[in-house]
């Protein structure tokens, strides 16, 4: 057990308050023993991802904060244990001092979280604010997030977001145990608009039902006020989508998650005789 | 470990307003003893006092319940002010242009590209002190401009904007570049004739909307609004908290602009693309199908308007034969007839609200006043003021000192450090300039124009004048002392003001600002002011939309260089002046005002609206005190409601009191205006303008320009933040390395133009070129490209037809104004064209630009014009 971060993409605006508070709290400031300075530009011990997601006019974005995921199985504490520790409330640190001249470090986090400060010979990376930790506060990024997305605490009080969360690396969880946890991660939305082009109509409430060729899987919706229907979170796939609407022939269209979202743009009904 | 963790907590407003007025409260966490700021964060308005003495608001609709929060929501623009304050690009010491010589050539046609000497402050005094001498003597005081208004920091004391007109309007006076109604520039020339609404055009009555909605919405219209950018330098992020509110409780949030902004990007519900400036078409077709379905109020119009037959039959076709149908909409707009019929009856049928945040090519284009009064023309077919329907605002909470503009529970008072400001006070000036036109009144005088332009008077004003420079009898412009040096890369045609400053007629620039950008490299005297860190203050926020504080600002660290702040500046000179006695004489007491910082602090306290029983003492010991909630805010009537409900005992403040579709006032004062008529109407082009697709021009430059407000910048400020300028999505790095500002363009269009993410391109029209660093993007319809607004000039070639390497594409916006007998700028949704450059064949071409001193991590720094020995 020990600290945990938690990361709710669905409620991050992407304000890179949390990115640059860290610099704020990093540069120019030695918080010795846990951190030296983090030099002025270069390294992003908190950094945040934009993904600008579908097609005009479907098109969302989704930010993703990345940080150090003080896992408990840090590959870059087994790559040096003599250098990198954890500390017993959970957050793992490089020691500045003993960590000198190791640029293989950088190669060891998978997450891509340590960098190398070429001026001092060292590797850097999150330190969870240690030195703020210590006096009883937040992480700067946590402080300054306006929005609840990033938050910091204990673990047990998180055990029902902990309970739902995903990894940043699904495929590393089990190995590592991260103690940053992930909400809302975004996967793919598959969306688009029904019109009569004829009649110059949106169509409102028709009847969408997508299927996942992929896995068999079967989702269904409806056009909205404005002839439009989504479907969001949903898995990197081949799908068959189907339209259907009172008084117009059905038409069946296929689209792909596989590489981006996807806008399928208007989608054109006919009436039926 | 012996560090100093936490560091003493103080406070700073660090918002970035116009003239005095404070927001964005932060706590900066000072290393004292090591003379270093350690960090920013939020304010905490809990601190001393408790939630019952804040009287602590919360929002309850639908089973869920909204509250502020006691800290403020602060933004990346207040976090990253270290950065600012320690920038490579402060202006180290004094300057002079190597090639001014106020005793024999002064080379005014060599500002620009000349470079820079270090003088002490005793010399650049004398310089400037001797300057104002001989034009008052030669040309008389109306023949100094000052350029003082605008953005900058928020201080009171040490005020950023206006110090050196309160030294010479107290020895003979001065010309004013007057505050153009900049970030409102549609509804204050055109929204306010339809339904009053002084002093800006938008709904001035707003207390309780968010609760309104939260209770009765269905959904909010987002006409361009960005949530997520505009507020940041004067509000932070409550109005961002607000969005998540309005999704939590299912309040549809739909965007109508070219762009997917920052907002519209995660708080969406639906997009509705839309050609930049001609959202006016957009807007006649929906009331179009409102009155072909006969699904708009004509009870209300009945008992609330004047004039909607006239508008009826312009819109039906009556007027010029072209009924405004969806289908003659869809060709002028890009939006498919479908959804705009879509979206007529969604709104028809649905409590909608329209939330604002100013700017954008919707509010800032040619003839703006148009959508804005169309706007108002739609609000009011729907029943502006039933429950569920408003125009309100997130940002300029509590603007003018007004208690109706806040659609949050408002605090028990707004508190006014007016009387403790020594910056400029608001008002007319008898010799003064829009801002608009400045060039041309510097190179083309005379120039006529009518009403007093400035931000807040009522709408009557804008029939008064026709107003001329220069006054009768009197001099044109020879000197210009601005302490706002962004007019090139935040107005109508930069490149139009690059010529202005190095006109023949111009003997003499002063400039005075913390860093060296923009305008100061036009100077010939720079004079570096410094930052509020640097100084001791008192300070507001009233628009974090939580509480409204008053706290006192200690100094933070000791000055940079040589720098002074901006009082002091001008002290500098009055001390200078005094020598020459008459009207100089007793200058510098006169100009302070017979009192200490200190002691202005305290009168600034003493005057605000504090409790009585709170001393200046107690108040400096906790460094703030908060207003409460009003105790009476859930009765404050909501928005329009007063006037919905009985219209003859609320009039509006037009001539009828009552909506007006056709305006008698513009009738009457301007009736030939084709551009402004009477009726809000689609203005395809004019003699002044043609901004349209379908033109001529329209073929040369095939593109419409949206420029916003930056999400990395206040305007022209911080641009040379070096952790905001790593980021790709702030600066597309060019394959010279040089950090180029982000062009936005649509897949489609880049195809066609041959470009893709990475490379440089160039943006121009007959004014001019800028280069931009190019990103193809889905957040930009096609046929629109998108640029920031606000990069830092760095000119190639300087003046009409020019170029320019840090994308400060307002260089090449129109140099008209908005219309014939308006003058507003457009700065936005005008034509250009694209095309890829290569910056290596351009280096060659102009080696002396391309080989400045520049730092890829701050850009352009101080030292590149400044030369050795003086």
């Amino acid at each position: 057990m020990g600290k945990a971060f938690i990361i709710d993409v669905a409620k991050c605006s992407g304000c890179r308050n949390c990115q640059i508070a860290c610099k704020d709290e990093h540069v120019d400031n030695d918080w010795s023993p846990w951190a030296k300075p983090q030099p002025d530009t270069g390294q992003f011990w908190t950094r945040v991802d934009e993904q600008v997601r579908g097609q005009v006019p479907k098109v969302r974005i989704s930010y993703t904060v990345h940080m150090c995921q003080h896992c408990e199985n840090a590959p870059c504490m087994a790559a040096a244990p003599e250098a990198v520790y954890r500390r017993d409330d959970g957050l793992v640190i490089v020691d500045p001092e003993k960590a000198a001249d190791k640029r293989e470090l950088v190669e060891a986090c998978p997450y891509g979280a340590i960098f190398w400060n070429e001026e001092l010979a060292i590797p850097q990376k999150c330190t969870g604010c240690a030195h703020l930790v210590d006096a009883g506060e937040v992480p700067h990024c946590v402080d300054v997030c306006p929005h609840g997305a990033l938050r910091f605490g204990e673990e047990e009080e998180f055990a029902e977001e902990i309970a739902v969360a995903e990894a940043l690396l699904p495929e590393r969880a089990a190995t590592d145990k991260p103690h940053v946890y992930y909400l809302n991660l975004p996967k793919r939305f598959l969306a688009g608009m029904v019109v009569d082009l004829e009649a110059d109509e949106v169509i409102i409430g028709a009847k969408v039902t997508a299927e996942n060729l992929d896995s068999g899987e079967v989702l269904a919706s409806e056009t909205d006020e404005f002839g439009d229907f989504w479907f969001h979170q949903v898995a990197a796939a081949n799908w068959r989508v189907y339209v259907e609407a009172e008084g117009y022939l059905t038409r069946m269209l296929e689209a792909s998650t596989v590489d981006e979202d996807r806008n399928m743009g208007p989608i054109e009904l006919f009436a039926a005789e | 470990m012996g560090n100093n963790v936490k560091g003493t907590p103080i406070v700073k407003g660090l918002g970035f307003n116009s003239f005095g007025i404070g927001t964005n409260a932060c706590t900066v966490d000072i290393d004292e003893e090591n003379d270093k700021i350690l960090r920013i964060r939020p304010f905490h308005f809990d601190e001393h006092y408790t939630p019952e003495d804040l009287n602590a608001w919360k929002i309850e609709a639908r089973g869920k319940t909204f509250e502020p929060g006691f800290k403020t929501l602060i933004s990346p623009l207040s976090l990253c002010y270290k950065k600012r304050v320690y920038s490579k690009n402060r202006i180290p010491y004094p300057l002079k242009r190597v090639d001014w010589d106020p005793k024999g050539e002064r080379n005014p046609q060599n500002r620009g590209t000349s470079s820079y000497v270090r003088i002490s402050w005793d010399e650049a005094a004398q310089l400037v002190a001797d300057e104002i001498k001989r034009v008052h003597e030669q040309y008389g005081p109306e023949s100094v401009l000052c350029e003082y208004d605008g953005h900058g920091e928020t201080k009171i004391v040490h005020a950023s904007h206006g110090c050196m007109v309160k030294m010479l309007e107290l020895c003979g006076g001065f010309t004013s570049q007057a505050r153009n109604p900049d970030s409102w520039e549609g509804w204050y020339w055109g929204a306010k004739h339809v339904w009053g609404m002084d002093p800006l055009g938008q709904q001035s009555l707003q207390n309780n909307i968010i609760k309104d909605i939260s209770e009765n919405g269905d959904a909010v219209l987002f006409w361009g609004c960005d949530v997520e950018t505009t507020p940041l330098g004067w509000g932070g992020y409550m109005a961002s908290r607000l969005c998540y509110w309005f999704t939590d409780l299912g309040v549809k949030q739909i965007h109508i602009s070219p762009d997917v902004n920052y907002t519209n990007a995660v708080h969406a519900d639906k997009w509705i693309p839309v050609l930049p400036n001609t959202d006016a078409a957009l807007q006649l077709a929906i009331a179009y199908t409102w009155i072909k379905e006969g699904t708009y109020d004509q009870a209300y119009l009945d008992t609330h308007s004047v004039g909607f037959d006239n508008f009826k039959y312009y819109v039906m076709g009556g007027e010029d034969g072209v009924p405004k149908t969806p289908k003659w909409a869809e060709k002028i707009c890009g939006v498919p007839s479908y959804t705009i019929k879509a979206l007529a009856r969604y709104w028809a049928t649905h409590a909608v609200s329209i939330g604002h945040c100013n700017g954008g090519s919707y509010i800032r284009s040619t003839f703006s006043h148009e959508p804005a009064r169309l706007e108002v023309a739609l609000l009011g077919m729907q029943a502006v003021g039933k429950p569920g329907a408003n125009q309100f605002k997130f940002i300029e909470w509590t603007l003018f000192g007004m208690p109706t503009v806040t659609p949050l529970p408002p605090s028990t008072k707004i508190p006014n450090l007016g009387a403790a400001y020594r910056g400029w006070v608001h008002g007319s000036q008898p010799s003064f300039i829009p801002k608009t036109m400045i060039p041309e009144a510097i190179m083309n005088p005379p120039v006529q124009w009518y009403g007093h332009v400035s931000a807040g008077l009522p709408r009557e004003d804008q029939f008064t004048g026709p107003f001329q420079f220069p006054l009768e009898g009197k001099e044109r412009i020879h000197m210009v002392w601005s302490d706002t040096p962004c007019w090139e890369t935040c107005w109508n045609g930069g490149f139009h003001m690059q010529d202005a400053l190095r006109h023949e007629s111009i003997e003499c620039v002063v400039v005075q600002h913390p860093w060296m950008e923009n305008e100061c490299l036009l100077a010939d005297i720079i004079l570096p002011s410094n930052t509020k860190f640097e100084t001791e203050d008192i300070g507001t926020d009233s628009d974090s939309g939580q509480w409204n504080v008053v706290f006192y600002e200690r100094q933070a660290i000791q000055p940079i260089g040589e720098s002074k702040s901006d009082k002091e500046v001008v002290a500098e000179v009055a001390k200078k002046l005094e020598q020459f006695g008459g009207p100089y004489e007793d200058l510098l007491n006169r100009y302070l005002g017979g009192k200490t910082d200190e002691e202005w602090i305290e009168f600034g306290f003493e005057t605000c609206g504090v409790p009585d029983d709170l001393t200046f003492e107690e108040f400096k010991e906790k460094q703030y005190y908060p207003f409460p909630t009003r105790e009476d805010w859930k009765e404050l009537p909501v928005g329009l409601s007063q006037f919905y409900e009985d219209p003859e005992g609320h009039p509006l403040k037009t001539p009828s009191g009552k909506l007006e579709y056709y305006s008698t006032t513009l009738a009457q004062n301007f009736p030939d205006d084709e551009e402004r008529g009477p009726i809000p109407r689609w203005v395809a082009t004019s003699p002044s303008h043609q901004e349209r697709q379908a033109t001529e021009r329209g073929r040369n430059f095939p593109f419409l320009l949206v420029s916003n407000h930056p999400h990395f910048r206040v305007h022209a400020q911080h641009d040379d933040v070096t952790w905001f300028r790593e980021m790709e999505e702030c600066k597309v790095t060019g394959p010279d390395g040089y950090k180029y500002e982000p062009l936005w363009i649509h897949p489609i269009d880049a195809g066609k133009l041959g470009l893709k993410t990475g490379d440089v391109a160039k943006i121009y029209n007959e004014r001019g070129a800028v280069l931009g660093g190019v990103r193809v993007t889905e957040r930009i319809m096609p046929g629109a490209v998108y640029q920031d607004h606000g990069s830092r000039c760095d000119t190639i070639k300087l003046g009409e037809h020019g170029l320019d390497r840090g994308g400060a594409n307002n260089l090449i916006a129109p140099t008209a104004t908005t219309s014939k007998n308006t003058v507003g700028e457009v700065t936005s949704g005008f034509l250009v064209n694209v095309e890829k450059v290569d910056v290596f064949q351009l280096a060659e071409e102009y080696p002396e630009a391309f080989n400045r001193a520049y730092e890829p991590a701050c850009g352009l720094v101080a030292t590149a014009r400044i030369v050795e020995g003086a």
